[in-house]
């Protein structure tokens, strides 16, 4: 029963119409989860000895204990936006003699299965390789390594929590605020409280029960809240949603596109997960928040960056799915009086649209100088000129159709975000990186913030001829996508 | 109106459909018919440019279908439900596809009032998303959408199906009122032999992707398709 399951999800994942994407992208994806892979493996293998070379009157483990909390936050920063989850169809399997348990407990072991959980070998496994070479016991060393493959695979059970429950999800970014608070504030030292835990470990390598319980318990929470989500969530109850007869009419300036604006803003406002990718969205303006008050210490390539993704967080997270948020009725608007360059043209008027209030919303920014604000402003040009239709190219590689009021929410795939998505937005970071790290490097940064504004510039100006050319574009995948869009 | 040659839709080693002339004048009320897999939903979506023929052209009102975008002006279809947009309410979706054909919503208000027969007060002012709309219910919105701004190619695939017998009966005589209009030609699929046979003026019978049987109706038509079927 067990392996029928597992045939059932494995079918889907070959059967899935990603499968045939381009296969440019699956060999970049591939190349790319190479590179990380072999990145991490390298410094799994080079942290121990380093260590114990360059800090020869300090325990080399201790010292990667010491910063393991950081490591921990990191993955699961990681894995909460990239990591995909496995998705049953429960509507079917409910009805079938399988009992519940059995359904979860496959859901679960097959997100165990996942490129993400191969971490504690290619990390720790060297590190522990190195510590049992270095005259600890292999008892000592095996204690160390499986507690962290433990608490990794805790963290993927975090990550579906997270990903499903956003009062979960809630709690632990408050979790964190409050510990990096006390941290902070009160000199309760969490961080090197945890480094020490994990000596303990290695000293006493029975204080490994303590994670396994810690991996049992995640499992446990993950089991039950999924059981008590594994139903249609009332869908055969009739619901009993009124319909908001709001008419948006101040949209009517946009004249010929105050029609399709309006519908995208229905479109957001009434369904559960664009309203939700969009309220990301904002989260972007702040980004700001973080960065320009340390700016002296970032990195000159992150400078571009925050300009882009103050005013750019829409086209980020909104405009990586356009046009498959109207995947469910992609056919009717192909039969419509409807252009496709009409079409396309309402989708950038929608993006500058989102790029322009964003920017009236960044005018505090002022107080930071009248020099960011103008970096925030050439960023904006930027985005409107040609982040517009980077983002609108990436949406027609995106074939995956996306159901926009999902109601069985525990077992659907409701990320916003994926590893693909990931690759469909590095352009949009890299482009304007150059564009404003080459010239600034050879003059300096006022000509690369010039350099970056005025290829924007030049994309409003040259908007008709991208604007056809992406015509084009979209035409020749038309039926690709409509095969894609209709396939659930 | 509209004149497909040497059509084919081929799906690996498996022939879908295969006509190899086929005009259906202007002002014809064409019925399809056919079992499950017979083509007729193929036949549909070619006409409509959703996917892509394998070979053949289909030429309507002097325009390639698949090389123009220009017969979106003058053709309306309903195929399925992926032709509704379910976070609006009815009457949003009507002002949305009226305005798509130049047309403004008092026009498609006065409009409407013709239908509210058909809709049986279940459809308008219900402050209800069309997702939360029972199935005939959406298809009762969707046919009528078909209707908005004449135009000359109306394309309904089982528009009988999901309807209740009264609704049935009322889109029988929409449908003919419809094509009293010489301009309009209407292009019908259905497996309900009776009603197909009742409205249409033509009838083709498809079946594994070619056609056997393309007779004006007549008197003896619903006999000899289910003479035909139950063969």
């Amino acid at each position: 029963m067990s392996s029928s399951l597992f045939q059932l999800g494995f079918k889907k994942f070959l059967r899935a119409p990603q499968m045939e994407a381009k296969l440019s992208i699956k060999i970049l994806m591939g190349l790319l989860f190479l590179y990380f892979g072999g990145s991490i493996l390298f410094g799994g293998i080079v942290i121990y000895p380093a260590l114990s070379k360059k800090f020869p009157q300090q325990d080399a483990i201790s010292i990667i204990n010491s910063i393991l909390v950081l490591i921990f936050i990191f993955e699961l920063i990681i894995r909460y936006f990239l990591q995909q989850l496995p998705v049953t169809e429960i509507k079917s399997l409910l009805l079938l003699p399988i009992t519940k348990k059995r359904i979860i407990r496959n859901v679960l072991l097959r997100s165990l299965i996942s490129i993400y959980n191969a971490i504690p070998y290619l990390f720790y496994l060297p590190i522990s390789i190195a510590l049992f070479k270095d005259d600890y016991l292999l008892s000592q060393a095996f204690a160390w390594w499986a507690s962290l493959m433990l608490l990794s695979l805790s963290i993927n059970f975090i990550t579906i929590l997270a990903n499903k429950n956003n009062k979960i999800l809630g709690s632990f970014v408050l979790g964190f605020i409050s510990l990096y608070v006390a941290e902070n504030n009160f000199e309760i030292e969490i961080i090197k409280l945890v480094g020490r835990f994990f000596d303990s470990i290695i000293e006493q390598p029975t204080m490994a029960l303590i994670p396994l319980s810690i991996f049992f318990g995640f499992y446990g929470i993950t089991f039950n809240f999924l059981k008590n989500n594994l139903n249609l969530e009332g869908s055969l109850v009739a619901k009993k949603e009124v319909a908001n007869a709001e008419r948006y009419d101040f949209l009517d300036i946009f004249g010929s596109h105050a029609l399709f604006l309006k519908n995208d803003l229905r479109l957001i406002v009434r369904n559960i997960r664009p309203r939700n990718v969009v309220l990301a969205s904002f989260l972007f303006l702040f980004y700001g928040l973080a960065f320009f008050p340390t700016i002296e210490h970032q990195p000159e390539f992150f400078i571009p960056f925050a300009s882009i993704f103050i005013t750019g967080g829409f086209l980020l997270t909104y405009g990586n799915y356009v046009p498959a948020w109207d995947s469910e009725y992609y056919p009717f608007l192909m039969c419509q009086n409807l252009s496709y360059k009409r079409y396309l043209d309402s989708k950038w008027s929608l993006m500058t649209f989102a790029v322009v209030v964003s920017t009236l919303l960044s005018i505090p920014y002022v107080y930071f100088g009248i020099d960011v604000y103008l970096m925030i402003l050439s960023g904006a040009f930027f985005n409107v000129g040609l982040g517009t239709w980077i983002t609108l190219y990436g949406g027609l590689l995106n074939k995956q159709s996306l159901q926009l009021n999902v109601k069985a929410k525990a077992f659907e795939n409701t990320q916003a975000f994926s590893g693909k998505q990931f690759l469909m937005i590095l352009p949009k970071m890299i482009l304007p990186v150059l564009l404003y790290l080459i010239p600034a490097k050879i003059f300096n940064s006022t000509v690369g913030f010039i350099t970056l504004a005025s290829i924007g510039v030049l994309g409003i100006v040259f908007k008709n001829q991208i604007l056809n050319q992406m015509v084009r574009l979209y035409v020749k995948e038309k039926h690709q996508t409509l095969k894609a869009f209709t396939q659930k | 109106m509209i004149i497909t040659n040497s059509l084919t839709k081929i799906y690996g080693d498996k022939t879908a459909l295969s006509i190899d002339h086929l005009e259906i004048p202007k002002g014809q009320c064409f019925g399809l018919v056919g079992n499950n897999g017979a083509g007729k939903t193929t036949f549909f979506s070619l006409l409509l440019d959703l996917i892509k023929a394998s070979t053949g052209e289909i030429i309507s009102n002097e325009i390639a279908v698949a090389k123009s975008e220009d017969w979106k002006n003058f053709t309306s279809a309903f195929i399925d439900d992926s032709f509704l947009i379910g976070y609006l309410t009815p009457e949003e979706y009507f002002y949305f596809v009226g305005s798509l054909r130049g047309i403004d919503k008092k026009e498609i208000d006065t409009f409407l009032e013709d239908y509210l027969d058909f809709f049986n007060d279940e459809i308008l002012n219900q402050k209800k998303y069309l997702r939360d709309f029972s199935k005939g219910n959406q298809k009762k919105v969707g046919l009528i959408a078909t209707f908005i701004g004449r135009p000359k190619v109306i394309i309904l695939d089982e528009p009988f199906a999901n309807l209740d017998p009264t609704t049935q009966i009322k889109l029988k005589q929409l449908i003919r009122k419809e094509t009293e209009d010489q301009d309009v030609t209407l292009l019908i699929s259905s497996h309900d032999l009776n009603h197909v046979t009742e409205v249409c003026n033509r009838i083709v019978l498809l079946e594994k992707g070619s056609v056997i049987m393309d007779k004006e109706t007549t008197s003896k038509t619903l006999q000899e398709l289910e003479d035909y079927f139950s063969a």
